[in-house]
């Protein structure tokens, strides 16, 4: 399959230097993976504690760990596919940190299904950092500080393969995501930033609960996933261990009814946080899913599958109502965010390589929309005072750069053809009418009309119309173009060429469903 | 009229007793003195049980001295227990001029 | 009567170089007593050679726990003293502790008219009394290494005379203390009827010998097993009892809120570090030895009391203000924690050791967190009201971030040590199979981490309050305190991520 990539010409020169490097020296790329996920932790160190510094150098110094996992993650994009490794595990580094007795080590790599989550996380990751630094806020360093160590764990628990540092990394980036909508939320942080530490550290605690009966339980004495694998759980326990791994992520995801943080945690964070969270960190509960607790309980999610089916519905319908009713855009995009999470998870309820497979791409695709989304929502705040859609209006005649940016992102989170989210959706809705409940298709189809009419609704409201608030600091600046400009071409990129990405899913998630249908679809439509 | 003579039952009731007492005075009565010798009590009851075993477990060949030992430390014990104590309550007195346990109560957050 | 030569032998079974750390703390006392008294102006030298001497008798542990060869446990004086692997690291454990309290003692002292070598004089002895207590191999020195550490105690919660706070909660200690003492002895003298009575099987010789004691009580005779006897029954319960109070395990944790916060700072923090930690190994040494054949009976009522502790420990510091009372009860709930993991090391061989690790992370934790307080408490010790650390991060950035950290640990927050810890103790319930309780443990990390959360904003977020209260003038952090917290601070986070000196140190590997 990889063959199909080598037909470009110049990709062929690119993917022999590559596979030279990795002939030459095989930790050259992980190097590279390393890079990304301590890179950024290394600057929010070195941040800390060094004493008084200029504002410029903080703010070089905070845009090169930005920096290193975006590179980093195309990096290891590049030579993932030159390597040919079918979607297996690559760049694996295995360390020891003292727990080996529990068969706990810091195991890093990245296979078909984390590659494309890692440099997802790292564009975003960037943006996100761009934009933060322009910001302006008080206290910018700490503000940096945070938000780098939060990428650093974002960057590590797409590349751990043990089970114990996956959840490990996942707390090192939420942790400081309380703290910074703590200190530089909006009105009323004191409050959510509080409901959002409990309900997240209750699903955090269930998972952990579900990743320790995993490990125990399967009896192959070891946190490894790859040796996990091996090991299959008795049914009654994989039931058990699956619901708690379901509810445990789906609080982590916002599966309804376990979503109530999410609109108003990601209404109130300040923007590079929502967009880290809501982009990149809330996809944790979808990756352990899909990656983890599918494979390992497949089982278990057979016996879950009707229940989910419910949730996820909910998801879609109930919640996308309920977003059709907001007025605030902050709070619209939130729910909406809530909402796309239905389609990830009706992926997985399909229960085929098609499904997954798509659920992961929906992930890619929709964490970079969503950050944009966040991205241009903030800058309005910025320039207006407020995100109450009813008091805004006319924008698109004072900010016709940033009506540009906000229409696509609104296209790309409908699902228009072009945009990456198109091709997840696409390869869900195919999975769902080869699987046993095809009818799921009709309430799904509906959901994208919500989509729509709100999508719609809000650039009309915005950009169009009449103002009633005063409009300062004119169209978007250059920092903040090159932020959302990042996203956008990410967004375009994957949607004109899906294969650069669907390939490797596809071989690792075939890897995973030996019996289920291909992942042809997405494949066939490329061509 | 024959006596019976006194045997280790009769030691472990009056032991038992004495625990008895002393438990239920330092949960019932406030008066803190009246507490600390209820505290002595208590390990009164332990001193009797201890040396009706030595005596009465003895047998040729097995002297049993450890119970006989242990009083000699309890008492010691007991002695800087009560010191101890006493000097509490005579700084609590000097300070606040109660002997009650009911009217002790600053420490409530 | 034994003959001379079996006398002789007793006598040169009396190894008192095995115990020369303990006597060298007890020696070291006496004489900063006798130096302060002859030369009451040289104080301050006295006060360092405190430091420098327990420093040194810390080093020579150290040495020979790293020089020493693997092997069976060492016994001393006719099986009184019992040296393990376990208790030397215990031994060390307590004289890092002790230098610890000596530090926070020095650092509370500094403005208050209290004698100070007196205190390190108690409190050194108290030291001795702890390593005393690990090594003990019968009732006998286990009560009076308890007895002599618990009456330290009451010397030191009381210590601030003039205080009515200190002084109520020395009242309160002692009470509650000698009650749980008269408890512990009287369950101990029945065990020592019950275990020489020559009519039962396996009649103990010592009785008071943990050795001999669980060997009768593992004893099954005609008439059924020893361990079924009420009196074993009665007794054991009435000895756990009195253990379960000292760790301020719920129902028996009444006087943990009113002692930890009247009494002085150094005192709470040598209660909820170096007394938790005793307790502990204590229960360890029971469980293991000579309880060990009354599982059945004990398993049961430890997991009841394991449930309430972390319920209790979890809910009753919701609402709190006082910071030592929120030390204390969440103290409650680490020692659910630690009963948790002390339950599932009946089937999980590391598990104890897992405890061991929690008991060292738990506390460096806290001794950062009570450096802290001590240098932020008001000339009332026991006021220290989460108010009074609004801004701190400001304020003192090194204080500031040493309380984040230490209380992030507290709570279990990754990537810190605490947390680790607690997932080993859960890992090893999960293998255990003590489903229920993990369950409650679980929840109850998520309630923690609301109070301890409260605290740690008022000292990241809430801006300096000019309201003039005492206690805003510049905070007096001397260069020894800062590498203290800087040290504490940077093995919590550390630990946290690379735990493999830690986890040799507790022997799991």
């Amino acid at each position: 399959m990889m063959s199909s990539i080598a037909h470009l010409a110049l990709f062929d020169g690119v993917a022999e230097l590559f596979r030279a490097m990795d002939a030459a020296s095989p930790r050259a790329h992980t190097s590279v993976l390393l890079l990304g996920i301590f890179g950024p932790l290394a600057f929010a160190l070195a941040l800390a504690i060094s004493g008084k510094l200029e504002d410029r150098a903080v703010k070089i110094a905070g845009f090169l760990g930005f920096l290193l996992p975006a590179l980093s993650g195309l990096w290891l994009w590049i030579a993932y596919l030159s390597l040919g490794v079918e979607g297996g595990y690559a760049f694996l580094i295995n360390a020891s940190t003292g727990l080996d007795f529990l068969g706990v080590s810091l195991f890093l790599g990245l296979n078909g299904i984390s590659l494309p989550l890692y440099v997802m996380s790292g564009i975003v990751g960037l943006a996100a950092g761009i934009y933060a630094i322009q910001s302006g806020v008080e206290r910018l360093r700490l503000y940096i500080i945070l938000h780098l160590i939060m990428l650093g764990g974002l960057m590590g628990l797409f590349a751990s393969i043990d089970l114990f540092f996956f959840f490990f990394f996942h707390e090192f980036a939420l942790i400081p995501t309380f703290l910074l909508i703590a200190i530089w939320g909006r009105q009323g942080r004191r409050a959510v930033a509080l409901e959002l530490t409990i309900y997240l550290t209750l699903g955090a605690m269930l998972t952990l609960a579900g990743l320790i009966a995993l490990a125990v339980l399967s009896g192959a004495g070891s946190f490894n996933l790859i040796a996990l694998r091996v090991a299959l759980m008795e049914t009654g326990w994989q039931n058990a261990v699956y619901g708690l791994l379901l509810i445990g992520m789906g609080i982590l995801v916002s599966l309804f009814p376990f979503h109530s943080w999410a609109p108003r945690g990601y209404a109130t964070a300040p923007a590079p946080t929502a967009m880290l969270h809501a982009g990149v960190l809330k996809k944790f509960g979808l990756y352990g899913l899909i990656q983890i607790a599918v494979p390992l309980l497949p089982e278990g999610a057979m016996a879950w599958n009707p229940l989910l089916l419910w949730l996820a519905l909910g998801n879609i319908l109930i919640i996308g109502l309920i977003t059709l009713a907001q007025r605030d855009l902050k709070l619209m995009l939130g729910n909406a965010s809530v909402m796309h999470m239905g389609y990830a998870f009706l992926g997985i309820f399909a229960f085929s390589a098609a499904g997954i497979g798509g659920a992961v791409l929906m992930m890619v695709a929709h964490g970079l929309s969503v950050a944009l989304l966040f991205l241009l929502a903030d800058s309005i705040e910025t320039r207006c005072g407020t995100t109450d859609m009813r008091d805004l209006g006319g924008l698109g005649n004072q900010a016709p750069v940033l009506m540009a940016f906000f229409v696509a992102a609104i296209m790309a989170s409908i699902g228009l053809p072009g945009f990456a989210n198109f091709w997840g959706e696409l390869a869900i809705f195919t999975a769902l009418w080869a699987s046993a409940s095809p009818w799921v298709i009709a309430p799904t189809v509906a959901g994208i009309v919500i989509s729509a009419i709100y999508g719609l609704r809000a650039v009309a409201r915005i950009f169009f119309g009449e103002s009633a608030t005063e409009f300062r600091g004119g169209d978007l600046r250059g920092a903040e173009k090159a932020a959302a400009l990042i996203l956008l071409l990410s967004l375009f990129f994957v949607g004109f060429w899906p294969r650069s990405m669907s390939d490797s899913i596809d071989a690792a998630v075939a890897d995973s469903f030996p019996p289920a249908a291909t992942f042809a679809p997405v494949a066939a439509l490329d061509d | 009229m024959t006596l019976t003579p006194v045997g280790l039952e009769h030691y472990l009731f009056v032991a038992c007793l004495l625990f008895s007492i002393g438990v239920f005075g330092v949960l019932l009565r406030s008066n803190t003195l009246i507490i600390l010798m209820c505290l002595e009590l208590m390990l009164s009851a332990s001193i009797v049980a201890l040396i009706a075993f030595s005596r009465f477990n003895a047998i040729e060949g097995s002297l049993m001295m450890g119970g006989n030992l242990f009083v000699l430390f309890i008492i010691a014990i007991a002695a800087a227990e009560v010191a101890i104590g006493l000097a509490i309550i005579v700084a609590l007195w000097r300070r606040q001029q109660t002997l009650d346990a009911t009217e002790i109560t600053s420490l409530k957050h | 009567m034994p003959s001379t030569e079996e006398l002789q032998a007793l006598v040169a079974a009396n190894t008192w170089s095995a115990l020369l750390p303990e006597i060298l703390l007890g020696v070291l006392a006496l004489a900063l007593l006798a130096v302060d008294a002859f030369a009451p102006r040289r104080q301050p030298q006295t006060l360092l050679a405190a430091m420098v001497g327990q420093a040194a008798i810390l080093a020579w542990l150290l040495f020979a726990v790293f020089t020493a060869e693997a092997g069976e446990a060492r016994v001393y004086f006719a099986g009184s003293v019992v040296q393990t692997a376990l208790s030397d690291w215990m031994r060390i454990f307590f004289v890092t502790c002790s230098l610890f309290t000596t530090h926070l003692a020095l650092v509370y002292l500094r403005n208050r008219e209290y004698p100070r070598v007196e205190y390190i004089h108690v409190s050194l002895v108290v030291t001795a009394s702890f390593m005393l207590l690990v090594q003990s191999g019968n009732f006998l020195l286990f009560f009076v290494a308890l007895e002599t550490l618990t009456i330290g105690f009451y010397v030191l919660v009381a210590f601030a005379r003039t205080s009515r706070f200190s002084l109520e909660a020395g009242l309160k200690y002692l009470v509650m203390g000698g009650f749980s003492s008269g408890i512990l002895l009287f369950g101990i003298a029945l065990l020592y009827g019950v275990a020489g009575n020559p009519l039962l099987p396996a009649t103990a010789v010592d009785p008071l010998n943990f050795i001999e004691l669980g060997a009768f009580i593992g004893a099954v005779g005609i008439d059924g097993a020893n361990a079924a006897h009420p009196l074993v029954i009665a007794g054991s319960l009435l000895v756990l009892t009195g253990v379960l109070f000292k760790v301020g395990a719920v129902p028996f944790q009444i006087w943990v809120p009113d002692v930890y916060q009247g009494a002085p700072t150094p005192t709470t923090a040598a209660l909820a570090v170096a007394s938790k930690a005793g307790g502990f190994f204590v229960l360890f040494i029971l469980l293991s030895g000579p309880f060990l054949a009354l599982e059945s009976l004990l398993f049961p009522v430890l997991a009841g009391v394991t449930a309430v502790t972390l319920v209790f420990g979890n809910i009753a510091p919701l609402g709190q203000q006082n910071v030592k009372r929120i030390m204390g009860l969440s103290g409650v709930a680490h020692a659910g924690v630690l009963l948790l993991g002390m339950l599932a090391a009946y089937q999980v061989p590391w598990a104890f050791h897992a405890v061991l690790f929690y008991l060292l992370v738990y506390a460096i934790a806290s001794f950062a967190v009570f450096e802290v307080m001590a240098h932020l408490a008001p000339d009332e010790d026991a006021d220290q009201d989460i108010s009074h650390y609004r801004g701190l991060l400001k304020r003192h950035p090194l204080l500031g971030s040493a309380l984040v950290i230490g209380l992030g640990s507290l709570a279990g927050i990754p990537p810190l040590a605490g947390f680790i810890a607690k997932v080993l103790i859960f890992v090893a319930a999960f293998q255990a199979g003590l489903y229920t309780l993990l369950a409650v443990a679980i929840l109850g990390v998520v309630i923690s981490i609301y109070y301890y959360f409260g605290w740690m904003r008022a000292a990241v977020l809430r801006e300096l309050v000019d309201d003039g209260e005492s206690g805003r003038e510049p905070l007096r952090v001397t260069i020894p305190t800062k590498v203290i917290l800087v040290a504490l601070a940077l093995i919590t986070v550390v630990g946290g991520i690379f735990q493999a000196g830690l986890t040799k140190l507790v022997g799991l590997s």
